[in-house]
């Protein structure tokens, strides 16, 4: 539903600065996967987006500068972050994990959950259970229908394949390719498994030490070959 | 028989005031992982403050209300102003910033009240209801249902509440939390707020019993947290049972044990304490933390 414009971008932790001038728009809808290696910056620029790391320069959504607000301020304007690790309340129930994702609004709370009982009908039999007690694949699932629960201006997904099987993760991108298409949420997908990011994105970025070393539309960088054997690793 | 039942009936009393003290313990630990050791003088200075109110002449419930109005706004400002600065640093200082706080907190009642005795006015009517052959006081019975009030208030407010769920969520994952929009800085200080209410009943119960006095809840401390630590310091129902049991057992042991007796009752909620830890440190109702990755 919006446009997210990030110029110039830097950030890092305490001393260390991890980003070094990034820069890249996220047109209205559309899915931008972040690729790149381990250290490349990936998670300090979604927590640099979410406002949990401060960064200097800008970034802005539909206009409006989101640097130097807090996180909860950035929920409360529609910036959604499934973080590394998927920030699931473990001790609360799998339901009350999902109303807290729609804590900043009032009203149409009963009828999303509906909704997201329809893209994960895995988890409706589970409402009532712990969420920490849920599988990886289910609190993934979890994490993203926390988010989907704030009707997300902008989305931003942390490695949401990380430890999952395979076949769990490819039901994962089916549904926010769904959830991009059906409601217009613009994503920001951090990923280390490129082809199935570059799968349902339209456009990516590769990430090397701080810096986008390369970007273009998804089916560019996935014909690229080179880019294939030395970012993305694996042979086309 | 009856004695025996009698003796449980006046443990239940003081140990429902245990459970109240116990209880705001367990609220702050919940929200923040710290043991609040100045918790008690908290409630000796809202019992002040409540007293103050009556010595004005104002009728004793309205002056409860007061008290609970002004030690929640008490208990927010504490976290605000004292605990915020200290957040994120390591145990050691936060427990001894809380020590600090018991120190000066008993000091401040005494330069405002100074150290003699006051009559605090008992809310309770004098008298007892008979029952068979026991007799149940009525300020016991009211002792009770004020805490069972309490605890069920509590009950609501964090099952039934969406500020009570976004208390629970910070206190589950406070980086979540924030991630969901929640204000976590002023959830915190509401933690504080809320407990430093229930501590404010504790007081408010005690200070009939034992006289006002700056060192009244030194006692009374102790024993909620041996109620916490027998309960399980994670959970608001265990601090009730444990104080219940702890007021029970020590009732029991002071009256029928002569080598304690009267005098040496105080050991007893350090050896539940002691027996506790050793035995199952989570406590009754804790919970161990079991979780799938």
């Amino acid at each position: 539903m919006s446009e997210l414009t990030v110029h110039d971008l830097h950030a890092g932790y305490g001393g260390a600065q991890v980003l070094h001038g990034v820069s890249l728009t996220v047109g209205e809808g559309e899915i931008c996967a972040i690729l790149g290696p381990n250290g490349a910056g990936k998670t300090t620029l979604l927590r640099a987006l979410s406002g949990m790391v401060k960064g200097r320069g800008s970034v802005r959504l539909d206009g409006a500068e989101l640097l130097g607000r807090p996180p909860d301020a950035l929920a409360r304007l529609g910036v959604a972050h499934v973080p590394e690790g998927r920030g699931t309340f473990t001790q609360l129930t799998v339901e009350e994990n999902l109303r807290l994702g729609a804590y900043v609004r009032r009203s149409g709370v009963e009828d999303d959950l509906e909704r997201i009982y329809t893209y994960f009908p895995a988890l409706k039999p589970r409402l009532r259970q712990a969420a920490g007690s849920l599988s990886g694949g289910e609190q993934q699932m979890l994490a993203l229908g926390r988010a989907l629960m704030l009707r997300p201006r902008l989305l931003l997904l942390d490695e949401p394949s990380l430890g999952l099987a395979p076949l769990v993760t490819r039901e994962l991108f089916h549904i926010v390719r769904a959830v991009n298409e059906q409601e217009r949420t613009t994503v920001v997908v951090v990923e280390q498994n490129a082809h199935l990011a570059l799968g349902v994105a339209q456009q990516a970025h590769v990430l090397e030490t701080g810096r986008i070393v390369l970007s273009g539309t998804a089916a560019d960088i996935r014909a690229d070959e080179q880019v294939a054997q030395s970012y993305l690793g694996y042979r086309v | 028989m009856a004695g025996f039942l009698q003796q449980v009936i006046v443990g239940l009393g003081t140990g429902a005031i245990y459970a109240s003290l116990a209880l705001a313990l367990v609220l702050i630990y919940r929200f923040t992982g710290i043991v609040n050791f100045a918790q008690g003088e908290l409630a000796m200075f809202s019992a002040y403050i409540a007293w103050q109110f009556t010595a004005a002449g104002v009728p004793f419930w309205l002056s409860l209300v007061l008290a609970l109005a002004v030690s929640f706004a008490g208990g927010m400002l504490v976290e605000r102003v004292i605990i915020r600065p200290v957040e994120g640093a390591p145990e050691l200082t936060v427990v001894i910033v809380t020590v600090g706080l018991f120190i000066f907190v008993n000091a401040a009642a005494g330069w405002i009240w100074t150290f003699l005795i006051k009559d605090f006015p008992n809310p309770f009517p004098g008298g007892a209801l008979h029952v068979g052959g026991l007799s149940v006081a009525f300020s016991t019975l009211g002792v009770l249902a004020v805490v069972g009030v309490v605890m069920g208030l509590l009950y609501l407010l964090f099952q039934h509440t969406k500020i009570g769920l976004g208390m629970r969520a910070v206190s589950a994952n406070p980086d979540s939390a924030r991630l969901v929009g929640i204000r976590v800085g002023w959830t915190l200080a509401l933690g504080w707020g809320l407990a430093a209410t229930v501590g404010a009943v504790s007081g408010v119960l005690v200070a009939p019993l034992l006289f006002l006095e700056p060192n009244m809840m030194g006692g009374v401390l102790i024993y909620a947290f041996a109620a916490a630590t027998l309960g399980g310091f994670d959970s608001p129902l265990g601090a009730v049972v444990g104080g219940l049991v702890v007021g029970v057992a020590e009732t029991l042991a002071g009256a029928y044990v002569t080598a304690i007796g009267p005098d040496l009752k105080v050991g007893v909620p350090l050896a539940i304490i002691l027996g506790v830890l050793l035995l199952r440190p989570q406590g009754l109702f804790g919970r161990a933390v079991v979780e799938r990755a």
